[in-house]
């Protein structure tokens, strides 16, 4: 409510600011016209001597270039207003999100050491709450990472340990991981393909890449999750494409998933959970890669596909490969 | 202590695991029968199919939210009560649970005896209303007429069905006409003590009550305010 009023009285202001600045320009046209007529007029009858100067224009011009920049300058302050008011709401719906993130998991814990202290558990079921435990701390571990790299993302401050890999190697292993961590089944999920060129990547951020992946591909899906991987390369580059079945995304949205904050509300979608920031950071650590993300989906309900670039091993430039390689052998 | 409640139904309706699998153990160690239903979907499903005594909603939930359950299960069963579980600490989202139809809340992180509690003073309000409410179950007062027991409410013609933390609040003002009442004693005797309560919430339902039963609720005739002490409810 307070954020549609507020970007209510945005425009009026605007408008009204705009309206006085064009009264403004009408009254400074009215008043140098007027007076040049009476010049002119009685300039004659007084001192014929008196000749129309074209210096004379130059504070009207003046004046309505200045006129007209402020008129601009305001368009261009209610334009950035504008966005970061937008940011700030996406800003209000993140707090709240995270707010919901960590105190879940918080409050399970919570409950399963009041129950152990007060309840006499039978050891079968204490070891099932321990994992359950377990479980909830590593959820809040890994929140708690996403938030503190995405301020080291922004300021590239942040140090991938880059290595050498055998890119359908790793992008296998980790999507096996991925899909282990996410419960897909064996039978859910193939990879297809041949990249059997080399990248130069950071193991735990393309983990990162693949867990996000494999968490919306599930989350997305009204049905149980089936994905797809098909690899690929040549001497420039390693190129994956990871499709799912779930839900898709309609055309308008596909821009604005990798937004920082962005989240897609649809009723229709099962899960409504998240911080915004998982395809943030991925694009993020792609872009740490030098390479790329894209996302195509024929609309809702047509499955989405995302399609990972990485330069290959051979096509990366000396200069680099000694700079990204170097942070490695410092660590 | 409890044992006139064992064998209560609850609905959990929670869709974290953990915190599920926990809650449930829990209900079940107290001797209560648990649903559990992991989205808003399946808790509709689950109330149109079985009868329970008592819902522990959580409101962030896939498919249906639980501001929209509450609000379902309110239309086919105003009885039944309902705490709402919110990780959310504006108070906005209870303020709306409560408009929604919820009996009480409770903000996660919650304490296991807290809760517990919650749920054991919910049911004994559910029967001390119901057991108070034979005694005189129809009362009438100026064009109005409420069935404390089938909680439907006759406005001139016009029907209305409180929920149980209405009818409760009804029923106590009532019993008590003409005295003034202050909003320490709702939050004691009909909230039982609920320090998350907040005196807005006594407002709330108050606001509530005149809706439903003054002819125009800017000018209260039957629940008026006297400033600075509480409310006082007047039949004639």
């Amino acid at each position: 409510m307070r954020g549609k009023h507020s970007l209510f009285y945005h425009i009026l202001i605007f408008i009204i600011a705009q309206l006085v600045w064009l009264l403004l320009l009408g009254i400074w046209i009215y008043w140098y016209v007027s007076n040049y007529i009476i010049f002119e007029k009685v300039g004659d009858q007084v001192s014929p001597q008196l000749v129309y100067d074209v210096q004379n224009a130059l504070p009207f011009i003046l004046g309505l270039i200045l006129l007209i920049g402020l008129s601009f300058i305001t368009s261009l302050i209610f334009r950035h207003l504008n966005v970061q008011l937008r940011l700030n709401k996406l800003y209000d719906n993140f707090i709240g999100n995270v707010t919901h993130e960590l105190k879940s998991p918080l409050s399970s814990i919570q409950l399963y050491l009041e129950t152990l202290k007060q309840r006499d558990v039978p050891a079968e079921k204490r070891k099932e709450f321990i994992e359950m435990m377990v479980k909830d701390a590593n959820r809040l571990q890994s929140l708690i990472n996403t938030i503190l790299e995405i301020s080291a993302h922004e300021k590239k401050k942040l140090l991938h340990d880059f290595r050498v890999y055998k890119a359908d190697v790793i992008v296998k292993e980790l999507i096996n991981e991925a899909c282990e961590k996410f419960r897909v089944v064996k039978e859910n999920y193939e990879v297809t393909g041949n990249a059997s060129c080399e990248i130069v990547a950071s193991k735990d951020a393309l983990k990162v890449v693949f867990d996000n992946l494999v968490d919306n591909a599930v989350k997305y899906s009204t049905e149980t999750a089936k994905i797809r991987i098909i690899l690929n390369c040549n001497s420039k580059k390693v190129s994956i494409l990871f499709g799912d079945l779930g839900i898709g995304i309609n055309v308008k949205e596909q821009k604005k998933i990798f937004n920082k904050f962005y989240r897609i509300y649809n009723k229709e979608i099962p899960n409504v959970k998240g911080t915004g920031l998982g395809l943030f950071r991925v694009r993020e650590i792609l872009k740490a890669h030098n390479g790329k993300i894209t996302v195509f989906s024929e609309g809702e309900e047509k499955g989405t596909t995302f399609k990972i670039e990485l330069p290959s091993y051979t096509s990366i430039g000396k200069r680099r490969l000694k700079k990204v390689l170097k942070t490695d052998s410092t660590k | 202590m409890a044992e006139e409640f064992i064998g209560n139904r609850i609905l959990l309706v929670e869709d974290e695991e953990t915190l599920a699998v926990g809650l449930e153990y829990n209900l079940v160690e107290e001797g209560y029968i648990v649903k559990w239903a992991k989205n808003g979907r399946e808790a509709v499903d689950f109330f149109k199919q079985e009868k329970f005594d008592l819902i522990i909603l959580d409101i962030m939930l896939p498919y249906i939210n639980g501001f929209e359950v509450a609000e379902i299960v309110r239309e086919k069963n105003p009885q039944i009560p309902i705490l709402m579980l919110t990780a959310k600490t504006e108070s906005g989202d209870k303020v709306k649970g409560l408009e929604k139809g919820a009996d009480d809340y409770l903000t996660k992180p919650f304490h296991l005896q807290e809760l517990l509690l919650r749920v054991k003073g919910m049911l004994k309000r559910k029967s001390w209303y119901k057991s108070a409410s034979e005694k005189q179950p129809v009362y009438k007062f100026g064009n109005n007429e409420v069935n404390f027991e089938t909680l439907k409410c006759l406005h001139g013609r016009e029907e209305i069905r409180l929920t149980p933390q209405e009818a409760m609040l009804l029923k106590y003002l009532v019993e008590r006409e003409g005295e003034i009442v202050a909003r320490k004693d709702l939050i004691e005797h009909v909230w039982h003590l609920n320090p998350e309560i907040e005196t807005r919430t006594v407002d709330i339902f108050i606001a509530r009550l005149r809706r439903y039963f003054e002819v125009d609720s800017s000018i209260p005739v039957y629940f008026k305010s006297i400033r600075g002490a509480g409310y006082t409810f007047s039949g004639k």
